[in-house]
């Protein structure tokens, strides 16, 4: 054997064992059974448990018949908040688990990509969570968002507090999609709205821990309002060391929606209370159904005060299988195609759906973002007590017209 | 398979490309086996690996220099081409080979450190170079930021779209079959032979007459190329979406991952590492949990029981089957002799 030869045949044990990879990984076969895929960040803080929540409340109906008489199989899968998981995770759902629709994701940056795959392969896709006016604004025909969008959310913080508090904002946000979001809205919003600039404005990178020089500028400045852009950590640290500099509680902390998360006021201890924030849903809502919702999360899930993110979860679950009882499925391989669209089109017949949202979810055929940004209303909430035993208000509740933002 | 390897070792005698050739036109027909696309997609992100991984063993593995900035080239490529195409309406065909020659002009920047420092270093300078590449990516709008970048085109074809998986492997596999035959031929001319003599004693290489500095640059560089190249046939996969959290030290990690597991210094340990690592890493998603630990456990158990990786156990295989050719032809000759001398 040559020593070519020899190298060639080595080449061909990798190409063995992929071939006995794939082999051993057929593409469903048909049978009758409702395909979900369900993609969101769950290595964090709760993200597992509401991932869980939203595989466990589709699959709840196989115990009582399934969906006219179809059983439901979900797969849930993990993105880590990186577009490339997110996408190999999208291609797997529609290629070979050739599912009916799919559910995701949290972060806005793999929400995106995943819009275009998903109108490409003609699939019905469902947003819970991720903010960014993009994954509407792209014009897919097969997306639907649950979550509230950051065209939605900017106006109801800045309107709010331009009108109570005062318009001189200073802006201290992180390179992430959260914190660019939130800050480039708000600041978008003082400008068109009040022809106001911001007093300060700067970026830091997500993993610093140290915000103290640019808080100590801010200070001098004298703002009436303190934006504070990223992830709950970062929200944390700047909304601590604001105060640690001596930037003096009158001056209103206003973070992204991520300061809705526990770990923030648990962190943030007797520093929360006045943190301020918009979201979709808290947790001392108390209409029936959010007491119900919260009630149960509580005990499956062992969460004391669900967020935002359990919310649009569980709702995002309930919006899909309302569509699925609705559409008219065949679920045969060669059906599949139709099957999507008539899922597709159910979820566009979704009207005034009152759940855990604040106002009712309405969704209609058009491919924009004013038909396909269900949920329409924000609300404005303010910690009023931290740490382990957090308690928050509501400030304001605030529905918006379809076209709002756009 | 004793006629195929006597078939191949007798084209290798009329031509040495011949072999490569016949593994070139069998790898062709792959998109005809695969049961669905994600299958094919797979196939693809490892080709993509593969040329990643061949390159980072040329600076690593060849020239023994310690990297951790492979990521940071990889995405340099990646978003020069996604520039290129984007904005300045560059077909994919000229966007390619100009990414590459950016990043190879990015690898000159990473490689001039290496002239003074050595190891750990040497890995400290690099990292803070790629999570500089990342971090500057991430606050630059104009890149698409931390949101990403979006709607990079699919490379086109006398007019046709090349958007789907299946075409687009006769993009990046030819790309990874050129990449692995560029590799055999860097490895065995005098550019290899003094990469290996720097690899095991730069003094020793200096003494005997290698330039160093100019031998270790041109690793880094040729480095750069494989990563500029796998960067631009990533930007243009579909979706077309670039993100500065596809570049992370997690992503550098899974890289020397592959590279380790294939064996340091071995190409077709380059080519078995990230097959096995893209496929590990795809059969793990559904154990998200435990993910990390899979990953961490396979790199403890790699350095433990394969210190040299796969390619290292398959160059132990190769060798103890030489040694009893061997034996058998002696003790068969003994035989002979013995009978005849009866």
């Amino acid at each position: 054997m040559t020593p070519f030869v020899k190298h060639a045949l080595r080449g061909l044990l990798p190409a063995a064992l992929l071939a006995m990879t794939l082999a051993a990984n057929p593409a469903r076969a048909d049978d009758g059974v409702i395909r979900i895929g369900i993609t969101l960040r769950m290595l964090v803080e709760n993200g597992l448990k509401y991932g869980q929540m939203a595989k466990d409340e589709i699959e709840a109906v196989n115990a009582t018949g399934g969906i006219n008489g179809h059983k439901v199989e979900v797969t849930l899968l993990d993105d880590e908040c990186k577009p490339d998981k997110g996408i190999a995770n999208v291609n797997r759902f529609i290629h070979q688990q050739k599912v009916h629709i799919v559910m995701g994701s949290t972060c806005s940056s793999v929400s995106i990509p995943m819009v275009d795959i998903t109108a490409k392969e003609e699939v019905p896709q469902i947003v819970p969570q991720s903010s960014s006016a993009t994954v509407t604004k792209k014009g897919s025909a097969w997306v639907f968002r649950t979550a509230v969008s950051e065209r939605f959310y900017a106006a109801v913080h800045a309107k709010y507090l331009a009108e109570n508090v005062g318009k001189k904002v200073a802006y201290l946000y992180t390179t992430d999609s959260a914190g660019i979001g939130f800050a480039r809205d708000y600041m978008s919003y003082m400008r068109n709205t009040y022809k106001i600039e911001p007093v300060y404005e700067t970026q830091m990178q997500e993993t610093d821990l140290d915000f103290r020089s640019h808080l100590l500028k801010i200070k001098s400045l004298n703002p009436e309002v303190l934006a504070i852009g990223g992830q709950l950590d970062a929200i944390a640290r700047i909304t601590q060391q604001s105060y640690e500099v001596g930037i003096p509680a009158r001056v209103r902390r206003v973070a992204a929606s991520a300061a809705s998360n526990a770990p923030v006021p648990e962190l943030l201890g007797d520093y929360a209370k006045g943190l301020t924030f918009a979201a979709a849903f808290v947790c001392t809502d108390e209409r029936p159904v959010a007491q119900g919702f919260v009630k149960m999360v509580q005990t499956k899930y062992g969460v004391r005060c669900p967020d935002h993110d359990f919310s649009q979860s569980y709702e995002t679950a309930q919006l899909v299988k309302l569509a699925l009882s609705r559409a008219k499925l065949t679920l045969t391989d060669a059906s599949l195609k139709d099957d999507r669209t008539a899922i597709r089109d159910a979820l566009a017949g979704i009207k005034d759906y009152n759940g855990l949202a604040s106002g009712p979810i309405s969704f209609c055929a058009d491919p924009t973002p004013q038909c396909r940004d269900g949920n329409r209303t924000g609300i404005l909430v303010e910690y009023t007590k931290g740490g382990k035993d957090y308690d928050m208000r509501v400030l304001a509740r605030v529905g918006f017209e379809p076209d709002f933002g756009l | 398979m004793n006629t195929l390897s006597g078939k191949l070792g007798a084209g290798a005698k009329v031509h040495p490309i011949i072999p490569w050739l016949a593994g070139l036109v069998a790898l062709l027909a792959l998109p005809l086996v695969m049961r669905n696309n994600y299958h094919q997609y797979v196939v693809n992100i490892i080709c993509i690996n593969i040329i990643l991984a061949v390159g980072l063993n040329i600076v690593k593995g060849f020239a023994g220099q310690v990297t951790v900035g492979h990521v940071a080239l990889a995405a340099i490529g990646a978003y020069s081409s996604a520039m290129l195409s984007s904005w300045l309406g560059f077909p994919f065909w000229i966007a390619l080979p100009s990414a590459m020659l950016i990043t190879g002009a990015a690898g000159i920047l990473i490689g001039i450190p290496a002239f003074r420092l050595e190891g750990a270093y040497l890995a400290l300078a690099t990292l803070g170079l790629a999570e500089s590449v990342r971090i500057i990516i991430s606050g630059t709008e104009s890149l698409g930021g931390a949101m990403g970048f979006e709607s990079i085109p699919p490379p086109r074809f006398f007019g046709t779209v090349l958007d789907s998986h299946p075409a687009y492997f006769y993009i990046v596999m030819p790309a990874a079959w050129l990449a692995v035959f560029f590799s055999f031929a860097i490895l065995r001319s005098d550019i290899g032979r003094a990469f290996k003599a720097i690899r095991e004693d730069q003094l020793a290489a200096a003494a005997s007459g290698v330039n160093v500095r100019k031998y270790k640059l041109i690793a880094f560089i040729l480095s750069a190329l494989y990563a500029g190249c796998a960067g631009s046939l990533k930007a243009h996969l579909a979706p077309g979406f670039l993100n500065p959290n596809d570049y992370t030290l997690t992503e550098m990690v899974t890289l020397l991952l592959m590279v380790v597991f294939g064996g340091l210094g071995h190409i077709w340990g380059g080519i078995i590492g990230a097959i096995m690592v893209t496929i590990i890493n795809d059969l793990t998603q559904d154990y998200y949990q435990y993910r990390m630990v899979i990953f961490g456990s396979i790199i403890v158990l790699t350095v433990m029981y394969m210190p040299r990786g796969i390619g290292g156990v398959l160059d132990d295989f190769f060798i103890r089957r030489r040694f009893k050719v061997l034996r058998d032809k002696r003790a068969e000759a003994s035989r002979a002799g013995g009978s005849n001398a009866a």
